[in-house]
């Protein structure tokens, strides 16, 4: 090889590795050129035209010359494997992405400040610095916490990857090679069989009962014949060309490449979904919000006391510390961690539930989507096709298709089963057994048999394996009656044919079993088998025929007839040569007995799910490569076209009328047609998306899909996909949050993904709608209780400014209460549970509905916090009283108590006091006050419990939110007690009487909450809720 | 439910640094004659005592409180047991 490329480069595995790439720098030009459709022309031309633009050969194939020199030229065939992105940027992400920004703000002006007061005072106090290291410290210690949680589930990542390496079988110089699939050039004649993966983009030249497996790329659960002839002017539809990573189901067939690596339809998808820029999540955009409010009130009180400090007489260079100060204090230091943890918390608990999240911040993305765009194949339904429907003795029946067989899933009732005892079912049965060459793969039995692999077709393994659970062993039948001759399918034909001797040694007959396309299947036959008998065919049977057929074809369903005949014995003695090519044997008046139908079945969790989605305000789109009407059937099976609701069409069907009479407002539902999508113009999309509530989109391509994802994010909403194919991963990537399957998807969809259901169980959207929703509501909670106590953190200040008093908190104190106790309560908050039905609301507007609003600004800082902060003053006077100094005695005391050369400071009783005296009684009223924020904190918490309900509705549950308060009493009591902590944190014991200062305070601030949240429930929509409910 | 929180507080605390608040009344009265322009004095050893095992006593409390039954607390006994997932009988690659 010689590329210096290690072989997970190659080309079975590269394309996992395409969508770690950043962005590249890329024009804008060629992304709109990637999101046009495919530019391949070569199924249009002949094969002698193909061969000469590739110099190649149709028996020859390439030189190995030529081969050589185009490899040169084009490059190997591989998929570009994107630059990815380094850990340390990843790492930096972290530590300087959404909330960090405001605490290394906060660091860097501490430092500022602490330089200022270094060159101009001879002994600075160092509080500046230590809450600089100490603001640092905390951005650094969550940084790497978040980046070992987001490490641990790109591990979970890598473990998806596939290493197989691909070979090829090409044709040079006339023989057959076995290479790499990375050396296969455009020219190469390559052949491909039955369980290959297709090396690259190829113009079939021969194909023999060739079938590709087309379901990443296009969304169609049926295997497509391939065959020289062109189709279709769309490549994608033809049928002369396979497509790079598809798979050959079965048959054999010889082709030319035509693309390799990134320029093959594979790759143009690849190569435009790891180039999609993707937005903030909403989670991020709130955070920033927040930090906009945040500062906003930083600066505001800042600035404010700053020309308060320059009127009041203070210098420049005080004001400016005081201006820092002011602006340092209002930074929640643990909010940052409080933020961190309650969603890695919240990502565990999805995981519990198989939903892996890749960034912590998709997390909360779930619960805002207002809009699911969800492919079909593989998601909303198995991906396996299911006989689903039988129509015999003129009558419908209908199969079991949910997935385990019981009939008891999917919409809770029995499906009720057919009678089979009817001869009509054995006969029928036995022809899909017999006219059928799907087998089971060998070594099987112990399995399942809905588990087992099969060899074949897809709709015939669907016969088989319905046939195997209803009647028993296919083979054992099949062993019984030999056959004798067989015509395969065929397109001309369409129907399939063989010969069999009978299972009854001593009739010599032979038994002539087809199936195929039911209009070609009756056209054969003369008579039909009802309730065993056989009858003539007549006008009314013919009727009922047509309805029962037109029913089945209506849900979406691929219908095959069956019928037989025995062959008379005169005519076709024992021994008889059947010619199967120049047919020398009846092929019609046979007797028609019956239809099945097949279809591709929705999961059993879907219609659930989506009806979910549904009540909690989730608009459900689907979007699929598949054809519109087996996509409508499955939408109306899955509830995404709820019963009663019509199309446009269903409309001018029912009225009789033409549909372009029936006025589009008149249809909530609609299903548009990919080609439809093409000529529409941006604002019939967004018409069509914001008028109708039910909409299915097929044959989309992936480009398409992008554009409805845009379409939908352009009309405001918050888009999730969920898909599974490679289809899908443009849009995984552009939309909100993406979602992917984990056991059936492919690795570029999950690559492209935040999300992964790794049980592939549609049904975990909900779960993480629900959780979503959910750590918005509590994250708020937290906030709240986090930003009440920055109140009497900040007023100690500025009154030391404003009145000169001496300093009611310091700063290690602050630092105790933000890096200490408020933590735990904080966190605990995460864990509280809903307080009405969150999915029976509707998802939150991103618009209105803030993470952070200036009502809760208002309670926490306004309301709650002034509180608090009388309670820690009041214990900050009554200690300095019992000390002899009255409050009076006190205003403009500041600078003769810090002075320190002042030893004979006197007290409202005429006490003389040392600096070191005064010193500890001001540490000790530190202590206090933190004491009191503590208490206050305790009423606090419960009180951010709940945003509208009481705590007594509400209930203590919530065993973390009661832990909590226990160790942050624990905490501020080790603080106060512990031996040595005078000398290291200057905190001093307190007497138990000072304990209870702050306990009226924070009583009252119970009672004001709830009579606060009493008056929000009383009157709904009133003055309170507006001006009060965050 | 703040009450009670506060009650159990407050009869935790009662009890535990009663003796330091007593004597520190029976301080104050006792010592009436002595020098009226010495420090306050005050049993700072007791209270830290008291006050270390007060914080020892609620930190055990708390720990204990999430060992026993903790499940309660996290949400893991509300999901829904799930079905096996019978499909994907045609694998699907990229």
């Amino acid at each position: 090889m010689g590329y210096g490329r290690s072989d997970s480069y190659r080309v079975a595995t590269t394309q996992d590795k395409v969508d770690k790439s950043p962005k590249k720098k890329k024009g804008a030009k060629d992304m709109d050129d990637l999101k046009k459709e495919v530019p391949i022309t070569e199924h249009k031309m002949s094969i002698e035209e193909v061969c000469r633009k590739f110099q190649t050969d149709i028996v020859q194939g390439l030189t190995n010359a030529k081969a050589a020199e185009y490899l040169i030229r084009d490059g190997p065939n591989a998929l570009t494997p994107p630059p990815t992105t380094p850990e340390w940027v990843k790492f930096c992400r972290q530590l300087f992405g959404g909330f960090s920004v405001l605490l290394w703000t906060g660091a860097i002006l501490c430092f500022l400040a602490y330089a200022i007061q270094a060159a101009t005072e001879d002994d600075p106090a160092g509080d500046n610095l230590y809450l600089g290291i100490v603001l640092t410290a905390v951005v650094v210690i969550t940084g790497c916490f978040s980046y070992f949680q987001e490490a641990k589930s790109s591990k979970i990542m890598e473990s998806f990857k596939n290493m197989v390496p691909q070979q090829a079988l090409v044709i040079r110089e006339g023989e057959k090679v076995q290479i790499n699939a990375e050396e296969v050039v455009g020219g190469d004649l390559v052949e491909v069989k039955g369980g290959d993966r297709i090396p690259a983009d190829i113009r079939v030249v021969s194909a023999h009962g060739c079938k590709v497996d087309n379901s990443s790329l296009t969304g169609e659960s049926e295997p497509q014949s391939r065959s020289p002839d062109c189709t279709h002017d769309n490549p994608l539809e033809t049928r002369n060309v396979a497509f790079f990573s598809t798979n050959c189901v079965e048959g054999t067939a010889r082709g030319i490449v035509i693309c390799t690596g990134d320029r093959t339809v594979m790759g143009r998808i690849a190569t435009l979904t790891s180039g999609l820029e993707t937005g903030k999540t909403p989670i991020a955009k709130e955070i920033e919000h927040f930090i906009h409010i945040i500062t906003g009130v930083a600066v505001f009180l800042g600035v404010t006391f700053f020309i308060l400090a320059i009127v009041l007489g203070y210098s420049w260079l005080e004001a400016v510390i005081f201006l820092i100060g002011i602006i340092v204090a209002n930074v929640p230091e643990g909010l940052l961690a409080t933020v961190t943890v309650c969603l890695t918390l919240t990502a565990k608990r999805m995981a519990k539930k198989n939903c892996l999240v890749k960034n912590l911040e998709a997390v909360e993305t779930l619960g805002s989507t207002s809009t699911i765009c969800s492919d079909k194949t593989g998601t909303l339904t198995q991906n396996r096709m299911t006989v689903a429907h039988m129509w015999f003795d003129n009558q419908i029946h209908e199969a079991d298709t949910t997935e385990d067989q019981s009939g008891e899933r999917g919409r809770g009732r029995r499906v009720p089963l057919f009678d089979k005892s009817s001869v009509t079912w054995l006969s029928l049965a036995r022809i899909a057994g017999l006219c059928n060459r799907a087998q089971f793969k060998a070594g099987q039995d112990a399995l399942p048999i809905l588990k087992r692999d099969v060899a074949g077709d897809a709709s015939e393994s669907a016969l088989l394996k319905c046939i195997e659970l209803c009647c028993g062993s296919v083979r054992a039948s099949r062993d019984r009656n030999k056959k004798v001759a067989e015509i395969p399918f065929n397109s001309t034909n369409k129907y399939q044919l063989s010969v069999h001797e009978t299972e009854d040694v001593n009739d010599n007959r032979y038994l002539l079993v087809m199936k195929g396309a039911p209009e070609r299947i009756l056209d054969r036959c003369s008579t039909i088998l009802l309730q065993g008998k056989e009858q003539p065919m007549d006008e009314e049977l013919k009727e009922s025929f047509q309805n029962a057929y037109m029913e089945l074809g209506g849900l979406g369903e691929r219908v095959l007839g069956f019928c037989h005949v025995m062959l008379p014995e005169d005519q076709y003695p024992k021994g008889f040569a059947f010619d199967t090519e120049d047919v020398n044997f009846q092929t019609d008046n046979l007797c028609f007995v019956g239809l099945m139908s097949m279809i591709d079945p929705p999961r059993a969790a879907v219609p659930d799910a989506v009806g979910k989605c549904r009540s909690a305000g989730i608009k459900v789109i689907m979007v699929t490569g598949d054809h519109p009407i087996t996509a409508k059937a499955i939408a109306k099976g899955v509830g995404i076209i709820s019963e009663g609701n019509e199309t446009v069409e269903d409309i001018a069907a029912r009225l009789n009328i033409p549909v372009s009479q029936v006025n589009p407002r008149d249809a909530k539902a609609c299903v548009i047609h990919g080609t439809d999508l093409k000529d529409l113009s941006q604002d019939q999309m967004d018409d069509i998306l914001r008028n109708h509530t039910e909409i299915v989109f097929a044959r989309t391509s992936p480009q398409q899909k992008l554009i409805i994802v845009e379409g939908c994010q352009r009309l405001g909403a918050i888009v999730a996909v969920t898909g599974d194919g490679v289809n899908d991963s443009p849009a995984l990537k552009k939309a909100d949050i993406g979602v992917a399957m984990g056991i059936s998807g492919s690795d570029v969809s999950k690559q492209a993904a935040d999300m992964i259901l790794l049980d592939d169980n549609f049904a975990s959207i909900v779960t993480g709608v629900e959780e979503g929703r959910l750590i918005f509501d509590n994250l708020k909670k937290s906030i709240a209780y986090t930003l009440t106590s920055n109140i009497p953190e900040i007023t100690p200040f500025l009154l030391f400014i404003i009145v000169n008093i001496p300093l009611p908190l310091g700063t290690i104190t602050i630092l105790c209460i933000d890096l200490g106790t408020d933590m735990v309560p904080a966190i605990s908050l995460a864990y509280e549970t809903a307080e009405s039905d969150i999915m029976k609301r509707q998802p939150r507007n991103p618009f209105r509905d803030k993470l952070v609003n200036e009502r809760l600004i208002s309670i926490a800082y306004g309301q709650i916090g002034m509180i608090q902060a009388l309670g820690g003053f009041f214990a900050y006077f009554v200690i300095l009283a019992e000390n002899g100094f009255l409050p009076t005695r006190l205003v403009g005391i500041r600078l003769n108590w810090d002075d320190r050369s002042c030893n004979d400071l006197e007290d409202s009783y005429g006490q003389q006091w040392t600096y070191e005296q005064r010193k500890i009684v001001e540490f000790t009223c530190h202590t206090a006050f933190f004491v009191s924020i503590v208490v206050v904190q305790w009423a606090d918490v419960i009180i951010c419990k709940t945003r509208r309900n009481s705590v007594f509705q509400q209930g203590m549950r919530n065993k973390i939110l009661i832990f909590g308060l226990f160790e942050e009493t624990a905490l501020a009591a080790f603080l106060s007690y512990c031996p040595g902590m005078d000398v290291a944190l200057r905190m001093y014991p307190l007497k138990p009487s000072w304990w209870f200062c702050a306990f009226p305070y924070s009583f009252l601030i119970f009672v004001y909450d709830e009579v606060r949240k009493l008056l929000l429930r009383r009157n709904p929509g009133g003055w309170v809720e507006r001006e009060t409910y965050y | 439910m703040d009450l009670v929180v506060l009650v159990a507080f407050s009869s935790w605390l009662a009890p535990t640094l009663g003796s330091a608040f007593g004597r520190e009344v029976f301080a104050s009265v006792a010592d009436e004659d002595k020098d009226y322009d010495s420090a306050f004095h005050y049993d700072y050893e007791s209270l830290r005592i008291g006050g270390l095992v007060v914080a020892v006593l609620l930190f055990i409390m708390g720990i204990a409180l999430i060992v026993t039954r903790k499940c309660t607390c996290s949400n893991s006994d509300k999901s829904r047991p799930r079905g096996p997932d019978v499909e994907s009988a045609v694998p699907k690659d990229s």
